[in-house]
This record gives structure tokens, sequence and C-alpha cells, in this order.
């Protein structure tokens, strides 16, 4: 359909937005163009545009002070918090990449990312810099600027601006490396939605800045909008703020969208601060139950597709009253087609590869620049995408993270009691969770009763479980007596 | 309130987050995770739920592993 996605936005907000295919070109246009509006807040204090591209400056200046060449890594550790933007901003518009690492990274794995990525410089916000100080590169604080600012580098749209981590097309997770015109396209993507768009929203921001989507649709199209980002301190406590920030959009995966059915049910939906008009889900599919629900409050919940290695935003949807199940429209700035069912897609929002791992980048890319998805899709007669599979072997969760389900059966079979396992995705109570299977070795358990072989794998699970971040956690266990559907090589079938 | 009391609480909580939850399996030594099926994102819900009734924040996000672990939280906070 033709400018679907621009025909979103009036004549006028049309005319005053345009694609900036760099982010030190975008930081200079967001200080002028929304100089004095609110910018960002920690729900305490607040900054204007002009006030945080300022703090922008500084913190480049303070980078440069470093030694830091073009290209060199930066990562980042902290809370979903106005520093760690800020700080993107500033490596970013520097002209160095930034990698924002996950929050919930044990500090060995931050140390790990360093080595891995050759980081020279770690920003670690207030409850991360203790634990960090042996990471083998220099460590700054978050909240660190100098006296005075730095102008913006000059940079190219296809240099790398940021790595991201990606379970990808294959499992394992890996540095999908964006250049600065994919966060670019991705951003101005996410700024097209029905109704007055510039210069008037309130964001409230639950996802964090490690996730592509939290990053560019939840914080760089917000910044194209003039719009005020929000976070407290974590996510919790953002979401018990509601009332108070009164957010007017929400950028969520569809986890975090039940939770708040789940407290307008227990509170009402004043709970969400009554102001409340859009939510922008993805990163996993959204239940077309959850949509019309929210609608019967006013709330609309559009839809949308993308992966880490497109710079998020691939397709969108805000018909979801009459197509639920679709996906929606591609949006502006790519290319795509569909081969032997997989969709596959290339243009400005294309990554430029895995970080370090050439033959993983040439299995997901093809010499002629088309990203193999590893989704299965289909297109209606009016334009509009449907996911129909996958092809890769991944769980996608409900808050939009993909396990690879081989990494997590790998810790059970150190034991010997174990013949074989699976882990898959299941549904409790209509969400998405992760459940294993075990089949035991029963001569191990000759003469057991049977509730004793299934107390012995609980405990192995739960041992399991306290060594996984809390969102890779097993939540359903089910102890098998027969045998698993088994493939001509006699492993354990997926299907 | 005592302990009994808090878990009466937590089961009002827990079976309005977990529909299907059997209350009567419910006790201190649950855990979370594997008896209760909590993911990372219904024990935020939880989390909040919590805050609201009990009427305190949890500093940061919840890491408990089992129902005896939260109401020995929710005790210490109410002190």
């Amino acid at each position: 359909m033709e400018r679907y996605f621009e025909n979103m936005l009036s004549a006028e907000e049309l005319a005053q937005v345009h694609y900036i295919p760099t982010i030190p070109e975008f930081v200079t246009w967001i200080e002028q163009k929304w100089h004095d509006l609110p910018a960002l807040s920690d729900t305490v204090n607040r900054c204007t545009y002009a006030e945080m591209c300022d703090a922008i400056a500084r913190k480049r200046a303070l980078l440069n002070n470093l030694g830091l060449a073009k290209g060199d890594k930066v990562a980042i550790i902290d809370n979903t918090t106005v520093e760690a933007v800020e700080m993107f901003l500033a490596v970013t518009s520097a002209g160095y990449v930034a990698i924002n690492l996950p929050a919930q990274l044990p500090a060995p794995a931050i140390v790990g990312c360093c080595m891995k990525f050759g980081v020279k410089v770690l920003a670690a916000g207030p409850m991360f810099i203790d634990a960090v100080k042996e990471a083998p590169c220099k460590v700054i604080a978050i909240g660190d600027m100098a006296e005075k600012g730095a102008p913006v580098a000059v940079v190219s749209k296809d240099e790398p601006a940021a790595i991201f981590f990606t379970g990808g097309t294959t499992g394992a997770p890996k540095g999908a490396v964006l250049p600065h015109r994919a966060i670019m396209r991705g951003a101005l993507n996410g700024v097209y939605a029905p109704g007055k768009q510039l210069g008037c929203h309130r964001y409230a921001t639950v996802l964090p800045l490690s996730h592509v989507f939290g990053l560019i649709c939840g914080t760089m199209s917000a910044l194209y909008k003039g719009a005020e980002w929000v976070a407290a301190a974590n996510v919790k406590d953002t979401i018990s703020k509601f009332p108070m920030i009164k957010p007017t959009y929400l950028v969520a995966v569809p986890g975090i969208c039940e939770i708040l059915m789940g407290l307008i049910k227990m509170y009402g939906v004043g709970f969400l601060g009554g102001n409340l008009k859009y939510i922008i889900a993805g990163a996993a599919c959204v239940p077309p139950k959850l949509i019309a629900e929210f609608d019967k409050m006013g709330i609309q919940l559009f839809e949308g597709y993308g992966m880490t290695e497109g710079g998020n935003l691939t397709s969108g949807n805000i018909d979801v009253k009459e197509r639920p199940t679709s996906v929606g429209q591609i949006y502006p700035g790519q290319e795509v087609k569909v081969v032997d069912g997989e969709l596959w897609f290339r243009g400005d929002n294309l990554f430029l590869g895995y970080y370090g791992e050439p033959e993983k980048t040439a299995e997901a890319l093809t010499p002629d620049g088309w990203l193999k998805t590893g989704d299965l899709v289909r297109f209606d007669e009016d334009g509009y995408m449907y996911i129909v599979g996958r092809i890769k072997n991944l769980i996608i969760l409900s808050n939009g993270e993909n396990v690879s389900p081989e990494s997590i059966e790998e810790p059970f079979y150190k034991c010997n009691k174990l013949r074989d396992c699976l882990v898959k995705e299941d549904e409790l109570d209509g969400n998405k969770v992760i459940a294993i299977e075990i089949l035991p070795r029963m001569e191990e358990f000759a003469n057991t009763p049977w509730e004793e072989v299934e107390a012995y794998f609980k405990k192995i699970v739960d041992e399991v479980n306290a060594t996984l971040p809390t969102t890779h956690r097993i939540v359903k266990v089910t102890v098998r007596k027969e045998d698993f559907k088994r493939t001509g090589t006699m492993k354990v079938s997926r299907n | 309130m005592t302990r009994q009391e808090i878990l009466d609480s937590l089961k009002d909580v827990l079976t309005l987050i977990r529909p299907s939850l059997d209350l009567s399996t419910v006790n201190e030594d649950s855990n979370l995770t594997s008896d209760i099926g909590l993911d990372s994102l219904t024990t935020l819900l939880l989390s909040l739920a919590i805050e609201n009734k009990f009427n305190f924040k949890f500093e940061g996000m919840v890491k408990f592993n089992t129902v005896g672990e939260v109401i020995d939280h929710i005790i210490d906070k109410m002190k």
C-alpha cells in the first residue's frame, strides 16, 4: 500500500521530518528542532533537548580526551537511565561504536564481552561500576563529562554505530553491527503512527536500551518526535509510577502489555495514568485478545515485526481490528521478497554483519545483500504480511528475547541419570513460557517411586534455573515415561 | 500480620496472576519458578501487586526463589 506509513502523519507534520542518515546529524537536528521541549526525565529531574545535547557534547569531549580513535568500541552498562541515553548518543555522535550491555549480565560476562569486542572504554552506571573494575579497558562513570563540549564527528551513513546482542538466525548470541543508516531508518520509521505525533508525546520507557526495540523505537524515535522520554530506576518502578508519569505512548513487548492488563484488572485502568493512547508492541507475537482488551479501554495497540539485523522495524500494523493476526505493511526504505516461503529483505535498515563472525554473517546475508530472516511469511492481496512459521530453532519469549533451546538443554546433559531432554516453548495461563521435557535413564531409578524420580529432576531444574538469567528460566517441567519421537539419526525430534 | 496471613494474601494475588494454580499446593517451600510457574514477567507483576497490597517498595528488581523468601522480605519491610 503506497505511502501507508507516511500518510499516517498530517501533511504539516510530514513536511517537518525527513530521513537523517547519521546519528551526529540527528543530534544536531534535534537540538535545533526541539530546543526548549522536555527531552529526558528520571521522574525526579527533567532536562530539555538543549540541556540534553549540551550533556552529550560534554560527554563527547570526555571520550575524545581519552585518546580514542574513530570506530573504537565503547561499552555502556547501566539500567535504562537518562545518563545511558546521553552516553549512547555521545559515543555514536563522536564517531565511536556503542555497545549497550544488558543490565542483567553478571560481572564476569561483562568483562568477557569487553575482551570479545575489543572494548576500549566501559561507561558504567553507579550500580555497576564497582563490579566491573577488573574490565580490561578504561572504566569511566556514566555520569562523567568534560567542562566544555566537543562538536559532533563527521561519519558516513555506512560506518558502524552500535553493536547489539542477538540470538540471530542460528542460536548462539552474536553481536550484530548496525551502521548509522540502519539505526536512523528504524528511528524514522518509528515516528509514523496515527494522530498528532510531533512535540506532544510522553514515552514511559519500559524496555532496555540493550535491545533494538528499546533503543531505536523506544528512544531514538521518541527523540525524533520531540517527545519526552521518561524512565525510573528500573522497569518495575517505571510501571508503578505510571499514575504520576501519565504516559501517552508506550513501546513494549507483549509480556509487558500482559502485565499492564493484569494491573488494570486488579486496580482499574487509572493505574496507567489516564493519558495512554498508543502502545507499539513487537519483538514477539501479540495475542489478538490483548489488542481487543486494550481497544475497549480506548488504547490502540499496534503490532510490529522486525529483527536486530534489520534495525528493529521491518513491518507494522495499525489495522489491527481488521487484520489482528497480521504484522502489517513493510516500512519504507526496504525491498522485500519471499524465497521458498522465507522473508528476505535489504535496504537502509540492514546490518553490516555479526562482529568477528564472517561465516555466520555469510549464512545470514546473500552476496547481493539480502538478509535471510529465517521467518516463513505470506502476504495477503493488500500487502499485509503474516508470519506463518520459523525456520530457525529459536524460542521467542513474550519479553521479546530470543532463546536457543540447545543452550538451555546443554547443562542438563551433565546429569548422568538423564537420557535426553527437550526445551521448548509452552503456554501457562495464556503466557508463553519455557518448558522442559526430561527422559530419565530408567535403569538409574530401579525400584524408585515415580514421585521421587520427578522430585529428583525438579531439583536439577531448580539448580540449572539458579544459573540462568531470570528471563531464560524453565517454568514448566515434565518427566517423561515414554521415549521422545526421534529423527532418523535417533536425535530427539523438535517437531 | 502473621506468616500465615501473609501467605494467604499472597495466594490471593497468585490466583489472579496464575488462574490455573492449585492454591492448596502452595506453601512456603514452593519454588516461584518451577512450582508456581512464574517467569520474569509474571514475577514483575507479582512484585508490583505485592508493593500495592503491602504498601512498600522493593529496592530494585525482585529476585526470590521461594514463597518463604518473599514472606521473609515482606515481614522485614513491615517492621
